[in-house]
This record gives C-alpha cells, sequence and structure tokens, in this order.
C-alpha cells in the first residue's frame, strides 16, 4: 500500500510539475492528464471509488479534451514559445509566494499533529453500497444543492456558449 | 366573525398588496416595446386592485370598537422563513392604523400617478421599462409598508432606493441624469449604513428583527423598547436611543433631511411622474415612516410629556432642513426645482414634528402632502407636456387662459401646501407647528418663518407660470415640431389631478379622527392653540401676500427679465440660487478627500504592497536583487511624487490600484491567503 | 497500510503550491487556467483524505468533493470560453497583454 502511495504521488507531482513547466502546450496537456490519471489513483487508494471514476470522467474526458480544444482554437501558439516569454512579469514574485505558502501549510500541518493520524481500522471500511447511499442522499438531504448545481452548470454552459460566440454574433 | 378575527383574516391577506404591482413589473419586464397597451393596462389594473385591498384594510381597520378607549389594534402574521441551525429568519406582515393608512395612500396615490404617466410618457420609446420600473417601485413601497419585520422591511426600502435609482436615471443618456441616479443612490447609502448598523444593534440587543409578536415569551423588538430603554448604549445614550439615532440616519438619507438632502433636487433628472411618486408616496415618505414605525425605540424612556436626546436631535435636523430648503426654494427658476426643495421642507416639517414626540401630527402630514404634492408635481408635468417640455419657469407665463384645469387644480395643491385654512396643508402643518411649540419656541418660531416662506415661493411660482403674458415660443430653434403655444393636456393627465385636488381640499376636515385613529391621547392641547392657529393663518396671509405684491402686481413680461428679489442686498439670491453652495462645497471637499486617499492607497500600493513582493524576492533571490531594489527605491520615490502631483486630479489616482493585469490581482489574492495562513500559524 | 494524513495533505499542499505557481507565473492564458485546475484538485485531495481519515461514515465530504469538481467543471468551461473570446479580440492568449481593465 505504501509503495502505491509513493508511485501515486510521484506521478501526480512530476505530472504537476511537467505540465506548468513544458514549453509545448499539448505536452502540458499531456501532462496535466497524467496528474488527473495519478489524483484518481490516490481517490481509488483511499476508496473513494465513485469519486475515482468522476475525476476520470469528468476531468480527463471533459476538460483535458476542452483544454485541449481551447489551444487548437488559438493555435498559432502551439508551437515552443521563445525561452523568454514562457513566463509573465513579476514571475518571481509569484513563484515566492507559492513558496511561502507551500512552507506555511507544511508547518501548519506538522504543528496541528496530523502526521500522528493514522487509517482506520478495517472494520470500519465501507462495504461497497457507498455509491447506493452517496445516489440516494444527492436526492434527498442534497437535493438543493444538487438542483442548484444543476442551474449553475446549465448556466455556464450557455454562458460559455455565449461568451466564445459573441464575435461571430457581432459580425453578423 | 369577530372583529379582531377579521383583522386577523386581513392581516393574513396583506401580502396581496405589493403582489399585484409586483407580478405587473415581472409580466412588463418581458414585454416586448411596442406593447404599450398592455403594459399601461398592466400596471394600472394591478394598482388598482392593489389599492381595492389596501382599501379594504384601511376601512376594517376604522371600522373597529375604538370609541372610548384608543386601543390601537394591530394583527399580525408571522411565518418562518427558513432556518438554520437553531435561529431562524422570520418574514411577518402587520396590520395597524399606521400601516392601513400608509398602505392606503401609496396605492392611491400611486394608482392616480399612474394614471398620469400614460399621457406624460405617452411619446417615449420606452414605455414598457418605464411601467416595470413604476411597478416594482410601487411593489417595493408597498412591501416596506406592510412588513412586521425589518429584514423585509430593509430589502424593501433597499428595493426603493434601486427603483428610484432606475427612475432617476431613466433617461440615463442625459449625463446630468445619469450623475443624478449615482448622486441619489449614493447619498442614501451614506444613510443607509446608520439604517443598517441600527438593525444590527437592534438585533444584537433584542435577538430578533420582529417589530411586533404578541408573544410574551418572545417579545419583539418594539415589544422590548421599554426595556433597551434602560440598557445603556453609546455615547452616554439608552441602547433604544442609540438604535433609534442610528436608525434615524437611514431615515434622513431617504427623506432627503438635511445635510443629506443634496439627491432630492437633482431627482428631477427623472421623468415627472417618477418625481411625483419618489416626492409624494414612495421614497421620501419611506424615511418619515420608518421613524413613525419605529416609534416606540424613539420615545422610549422618556419621561411623561417629556423628550429624550434623539428626539430633541431629530426634531432639530428637521427644523433645520425645514427652513433650509424654504430659503432655496425661493430663488429657483425650474417649475419642478422649486417643488422639489418644498418637498424638503414639507419633509423637515414631518420629522420635526416627530422629533417633537408626535407620532400623529408627522404622519398625518405626510398623507396629507402625499396627496398635495403628487397633485403639484403631476401638475408640473401637465405644464411641462402643455408648454412643450419646457422647465424654465421664466419661459413659461399666462398660462392660465390656455390650460384652465391644470391651473385650478394647481391652485388647489399651492394653497394646500402654502396652508390656507380650508385646504388640507393647513390642518396637518397646524399640527406640526402646535406640537412643535409645546416643545421648543426656538423651533416653532423657525417653522414659521419657514411656512411664510412656503405661501412666499408657491405664490411666486403661481404668477410666473399661469399669470401675464406667454413668454416662451420665442426660443424654440431648435425643436420646431414642437413649439407653438402651450395646449390643456389630454384627460389621462388632469383626471388624476382633479382627484388628488379633491382630497387635497377634503383631507384636512379629518386631522382630528385620524389622531384618534392612531391612538393618540385624546386631551386637546389646547394651549397656545389660538397663538399658533393664528400666526399660521398670518404668515400664509403674509406670504401670499408679499408674493402678490412682488410677482403679481406687475408679471414679468420678458423671459430675460431679471428677478425682482435679485435686487436683494450682497448677492443673497444667488446664493439661494446655487444652493448655499452646498453641492459645491461637497464637491470641494471630496476632492479633496478622494485625493488625500489615492495618495494614500498610492503610497500603500508602491510601499507596503511591492514592498511585501520585494522581500519575498529577496527571500527567494537573495542579496543578487539588492541592485533591483535600490532602482525600486528610486522608483518608489517616482511613485511619491507623482503622487503627490497627483492632489489634483482627485480619484484617478485611486484608480492606479487597478493595474488590469489578471495576475497582479490573484498574486495579492494569494499573498493575503499567506497572510492568513501564517496568523493561523501563530495563533 | 501506514501512511499518516500528514502524507496526504503535505502532498495536497505541495500540489497546491505547483498549481499556484503556474497559476502566478506563467504568460499563457490557458497554462494559467491549468494551474487552477491543479489547486482545485489538490483541493479536493485534502476532503478526501479527512473523509478517509476521519470521517468515514459520513457522506459529506464526498458531497463536496462532488460540487467542487461540478464547480471546476463550470469554471473550466467558462474560462476556456473566455480565453477563446480573448485571443479573437488580442490575437494573443498572453495574460500580460489583457490589461483594458487598468484604472
Amino acid at each position: 500500500m505504501e509503495t502505491i502511495f509513493w508511485i501515486l504521488s510521484a506521478i501526480t507531482v512530476i505530472g504537476a510539475i511537467l505540465s506548468i513547466t513544458l514549453r509545448n502546450l499539448v505536452h502540458c496537456v499531456l501532462s496535466l492528464i497524467l496528474f488527473f490519471l495519478g489524483i484518481a489513483g490516490h481517490y481509488f487508494l483511499l476508496r473513494a471509488d465513485f469519486l475515482g471514476a468522476v475525476q476520470i470522467l469528468i476531468y480527463i474526458g471533459a476538460v483535458a479534451v476542452l483544454i485541449l480544444f481551447a489551444i487548437m482554437l488559438t493555435r498559432h501558439v502551439t508551437g515552443d514559445e521563445g525561452p523568454r516569454e514562457v513566463l509573465g512579469g513579476k514571475w518571481w514574485a509569484g513563484m515566492g509566494t507559492a513558496v511561502i505558502i507551500a512552507g506555511l501549510l507544511w508547518a501548519i500541518i506538522r504543528k496541528d499533529q496530523l502526521t500522528q493520524v493514522m487509517p482506520p481500522g478495517a472494520a470500519s471500511m465501507p462495504d461497497g453500497k457507498l455509491v447506493a447511499e452517496l445516489g440516494r442522499a444527492l436526492v434527498t438531504d442534497w437535493v438543493v444543492p444538487f438542483e442548484a448545481m444543476a442551474v449553475l452548470l446549465t448556466a455556464a454552459l450557455i454562458g460559455a456558449v455565449v461568451i466564445a460566440l459573441e464575435e461571430v454574433i457581432r459580425k453578423r | 366573525m369577530q372583529h379582531s378575527d377579521y383583522l386577523q383574516h386581513l392581516a393574513q391577506q396583506q401580502w396581496l398588496i405589493p403582489l399585484f404591482p409586483l407580478v405587473a413589473a415581472a409580466i412588463q419586464s418581458l414585454l416586448k416595446r411596442p406593447a404599450r397597451k398592455l403594459s399601461a393596462t398592466l400596471t394600472i389594473g394591478a394598482m388598482g386592485l392593489s389599492c381595492v385591498f389596501a382599501l379594504r384594510a384601511f376601512f376594517a381597520t376604522i371600522g373597529g370598537p375604538g370609541g372610548e378607549h384608543h386601543e390601537v389594534e394591530r394583527a399580525i402574521f408571522d411565518f418562518t422563513w427558513f432556518k438554520f441551525g437553531n435561529t431562524s429568519l422570520d418574514m411577518g406582515f402587520i396590520l395597524d392604523p399606521l400601516t392601513a393608512g400608509m398602505a392606503a395612500m401609496v396605492a392611491f396615490v400611486g394608482f392616480w400617478i399612474f394614471v398620469n404617466a400614460t399621457g406624460y410618457m405617452a411619446e417615449d420609446d420606452n414605455f414598457t421599462r418605464f411601467f416595470c420600473f413604476m411597478s416594482l417601485f410601487a411593489a417595493s413601497m408597498l412591501g416596506l409598508v406592510i412588513s412586521n419585520n425589518l429584514l423585509t422591511f430593509f430589502m424593501c426600502w433597499e428595493l426603493v432606493g434601486l427603483c428610484s435609482y432606475l427612475l432617476i436615471g431613466f433617461w440615463y443618456f442625459k449625463p446630468s441624469a445619469a450623475a443624478a441616479m449615482k448622486k441619489a443612490f449614493i447619498t442614501t447609502r451614506i444613510g443607509d449604513i446608520g439604517f443598517f448598523l441600527g438593525i444590527l444593534m437592534l438585533y444584537w440587543k433584542t435577538g430578533t428583527l420582529n417589530l411586533y409578536t404578541h408573544d410574551p415569551f418572545h417579545p419583539g423588538a418594539l415589544e422590548q423598547a421599554g426595556n433597551l430603554a434602560t440598557l445603556a448604549g453609546w455615547w452616554s445614550l439608552s441602547a433604544a436611543g442609540t438604535i433609534a439615532l442610528l436608525l434615524f440616519f437611514g431615515a434622513m438619507g431617504k427623506s432627503a433631511q438635511f445635510p443629506l438632502h443634496v439627491w432630492l433636487p437633482d431627482a428631477m433628472e427623472g421623468p415627472t411622474p417618477v418625481s411625483a411618486l419618489i416626492h409624494a408616496a414612495t421614497m421620501v415618505a419611506a424615511g418619515v415612516f420608518m421613524v413613525g414605525r419605529m416609534f416606540p425605540l424613539f420615545t422610549a424612556g422618556a419621561p411623561p410629556g417629556g423628550s429624550t436626546p434623539v428626539l430633541n436631535f431629530v426634531m432639530w435636523v428637521g427644523c433645520i432642513t425645514a427652513v433650509f430648503s424654504a430659503t432655496i426654494a425661493v430663488a429657483q427658476f425650474d417649475i419642478k426645482r422649486v417643488l422639489a426643495y418644498s418637498t424638503c421642507s414639507q419633509l423637515g416639517f414631518m420629522v420635526m414634528a416627530l422629533g417633537a414626540g408626535s407620532l400623529v401630527a408627522g404622519q398625518f402630514h405626510l398623507l396629507t402632502h402625499a396627496f398635495f404634492k403628487a397633485l403639484l408635481f403631476l401638475g408640473s408635468g401637465c405644464v411641462i407636456v402643455g408648454t412643450h417640455h419646457e422647465q424654465d419657469m421664466r419661459k413659461m407665463g399666462g398660462l392660465k387662459k390656455y390650460m384652465p384645469i391644470t391651473f385650478w387644480c394647481y391652485l388647489v395643491g399651492m394653497l394646500a401646501l402654502s396652508g390656507v385654512p380650508p385646504f388640507a396643508g393647513f390642518f396637518s402643518k397646524d399640527e406640526v407647528l402646535l406640537e412643535t411649540f409645546h416643545r421648543s419656541k426656538a423651533a416653532w418660531g423657525l417653522a414659521t418663518f419657514a411656512a411664510f416662506l412656503t405661501a412666499f415661493y408657491m405664490t411666486r411660482q403661481m404668477f410666473m407660470v399661469f399669470a401675464g403674458k406667454w413668454r416662451g415660443g420665442g426660443g424654440h430653434h431648435g425643436h420646431g415640431h414642437h413649439g407653438g403655444e402651450p395646449h390643456e393636456v389630454p384627460w389621462n393627465m388632469w383626471l388624476p389631478i382633479a382627484v388628488l385636488s379633491v382630497f387635497a381640499i377634503g383631507l384636512g376636515f379629518f386631522a382630528h379622527s385620524y389622531g384618534r385613529y392612531l391612538g393618540a391621547e385624546g386631551g386637546e392641547a389646547a394651549e397656545g392653540k389660538a397663538l399658533v392657529m393664528g400666526s399660521s393663518i398670518a404668515v400664509g396671509a403674509l406670504g401670499i401676500l408679499l408674493g402678490w405684491v412682488i410677482y403679481g402686481r406687475k408679471t414679468m413680461v420678458h423671459a430675460t427679465d431679471k428677478d425682482p428679489l435679485a435686487a436683494m442686498p450682497a448677492g443673497l439670491f444667488t446664493l439661494l440660487n446655487r444652493k448655499w453652495y452646498i453641492d459645491e462645497l461637497y464637491d470641494v471637499t471630496i476632492i479633496r478627500f478622494t485625493a488625500a486617499c489615492g495618495v494614500f492607497f498610492r503610497l500603500f500600493d508602491k510601499l507596503v504592497v511591492d514592498g511585501v513582493l520585494h522581500a519575498i524576492a529577496w527571500a527567494t533571490w537573495g542579496i543578487s536583487q539588492v541592485v533591483r531594489w535600490v532602482g525600486d527605491e528610486f522608483f518608489i520615490n517616482g511613485g511619491f511624487d507623482t503622487g503627490c502631483e497627483s492632489l489634483r486630479l482627485g480619484g484617478r489616482t485611486l484608480a492606479k490600484l487597478q493595474s488590469g493585469r489578471v495576475q497582479n490581482y490573484f498574486r495579492v489574492l494569494s499573498l493575503g491567503a499567506a497572510i492568513l495562513l501564517l496568523i493561523y500559524f501563530f495563533t | 497500510m501506514s501512511i499518516p494524513l500528514s502524507h496526504y495533505l503535505m502532498l495536497s499542499a505541495f500540489l497546491f503550491a505547483i498549481g499556484l505557481c503556474g497559476a502566478l507565473s506563467r504568460k499563457n492564458a490557458i497554462i494559467v487556467l491549468m494551474g487552477i485546475e491543479i489547486m482545485f484538485n489538490a483541493g479536493i485531495l485534502n476532503f478526501i483524505a479527512f473523509w478517509h481519515y476521519k470521517y468515514f461514515a459520513a457522506l459529506t465530504a464526498q458531497m463536496f468533493a462532488i460540487f467542487a469538481i461540478s464547480i471546476a467543471a463550470a469554471e473550466s468551461a467558462i474560462g476556456l470560453a473566455l480565453v477563446i473570446a480573448v485571443y479573437r479580440h488580442y490575437k494573443s492568449v498572453d495574460v500580460d497583454e489583457m490589461k483594458s481593465l487598468k484604472g
């Protein structure tokens, strides 16, 4: 188990790092897919099977493909960027902030003694009915957020179409 | 059915009153622009229906077994809106004489304003949008009147503000209208901060936002007023006094009390029916009504027949506003602007009456004023339409011949506003003055002076507009298809003012019964009554007489003639005409303030925000960045110089914070997150 | 299996920082969005880790994760549509050049 954790962690971290450092945008997306896969593996390892499936379906199936489409639609930036153009202005400040936040999170995790928390025993493992429970909860206790999410996704869908179409309409 | 049960039944149906205009607004928001007939029918029909319901509630509250004991009957209906944890938010409706009278007035006056508006807006392209906003305006005001809960009250209060914003700027393509709408919104928002703080403090001290609950175990906020008066608040006031003071700030903004009155005259930029609605039934009435609604808080802790510091403050604010705006109204030339300042002044009277401790006088003046001010504004709308969109009184004159119906109705409104005996304004103003007389002789004297000025400037306006010869027409080069002689307005414009003028004549006779209706003490305060009434009649007559002497004997002949008053010494007329330079004062101070803020924020940006970013750079990049830091040091100094220079550029400097770069915002955001983490780590 | 909770949290903190770094320092808008996606995923991983280690019986964490994923999907759809619209307008997806909101 521990070995799997380390392997998965290595995959995720390498995928994440590559996806924000590579020059070629398509390569970036490919390593992002690697990262998503690693995260999905972590979900399976943590016994959140449904979420792992959702992760693969939504992130790899939808989001990554969407990003690929966006890259293709903004085509002439697909090729290699020159070395000086990759980073934005004040990039060092951004990196510094990221490092500081990582360090602080690290310190907080240590300080709050979360290192002591061990996984629960096998007795309390779920019995495979988790997905059914989730489904039932979604349409009973959680039905209002669920519906709100449906509205949000519809609005986002329409909004994305409108934003992307705007220029075309104006030309007519 | 028992009478109280009947009232309870009606209280449950109070929500129907604002519902009709609200639905009408919702439907109209979907209508296409050419659907004028449908739009007008919907608006007026909905308003008529809610008027019927409001009147039914009103007559039900009258018909109670009042008789000898002046117990106010109050029916309420509360229900839970939603719950979270152990706290729940309630909504509720109330039906008591205060609400019923107010709702009936708003619905009734609003109805006739809408009828008039169909004529006034007949040629406007955005007819449906206009009536959509108007319906929403009326709905939110009615919702405010019937709510028994400060939360819904506040929501409707803000909706009223929003609608006035939308309607004042209805012709948003005019820069002045766009400026006026912003001014109205922002100025009232300043007061609303106080209102909101008051609500928060009330919730904090009483644990409820319901006004009345009729439940001894969970008393409503107003039922705890006596209790609050014993708790300590801020600035050596009692808790009730502090809350009342904060709430009153909201009323100052909404009801245009000095020094937050500046928005009201500019609100003239909207179409005239909007002005009528704002000045009579909705926006400005909301503030006075709120003070009336929360009156137990204002009077809490006052000795019998005595006053509290807050009440005194309220009275003096009202008194100053009354005199101050009356002086300004004397020197205005825009027909609507004169009326606007007179509204300010009359609102001052109402607030003063409330401050003098008399709910009845304040509310009654609010009601009568609503009728005759709506009449005057609609009348001025008729004049504006009749003279082909001319608003300058110097270019009018002689309209009596051309617009007889408008003239007679306007005359009624003018006499009512001036406080001439048989008209409504006389009785209500007299009551106000009497109550003030009992509280403070100085305030009474000032208010009487304001009443004199009122009679004077209204006479001035009458003579300038209706007497003499038609002075317009000459200057109409720009719009050829307009121009020409003034004409009488169509029936849908004069009918409303005719109806309203009936009320402006007759309503005054109900002064006494209204007092009993609101549950006032029956004792006739005879002391000083003769003096007050006599002086009130005298100053009214004097004002009209003086107006006749100055403007009536020799009417203006040319539009360019100088105002006879301009001969007043030492630029007094200019001072009044420029409204005591209050706007200019605010401009100067606000520019200075914004400039100071601008410099501060620029320095903050350069020194702190950038400084922190640079410090991070240090941490990551070490000493090699020293040179860069020096360079930025230079840049900081440069920024400082620019900052000083931009003192005169005012708020533009503030905008420099907005670099427009999304990553800049994001960086600052994550920096904030880092700081929060740091705080979490060390605590 | 003796991985303490803190391993997951530290992993997720690390991923979060990587995503933040990408979002803050790259100038291609699409990569910025990808960085934000990475941050989202790091956050969701926290939910699931806590769920696994502490509140196994409750469904709240799973629900939150599902809703967060939906929101992330909506966000990326809108974000990429914006990128395309911006590209049409500026012929570039460089975030440094998108500064017409400058005050």
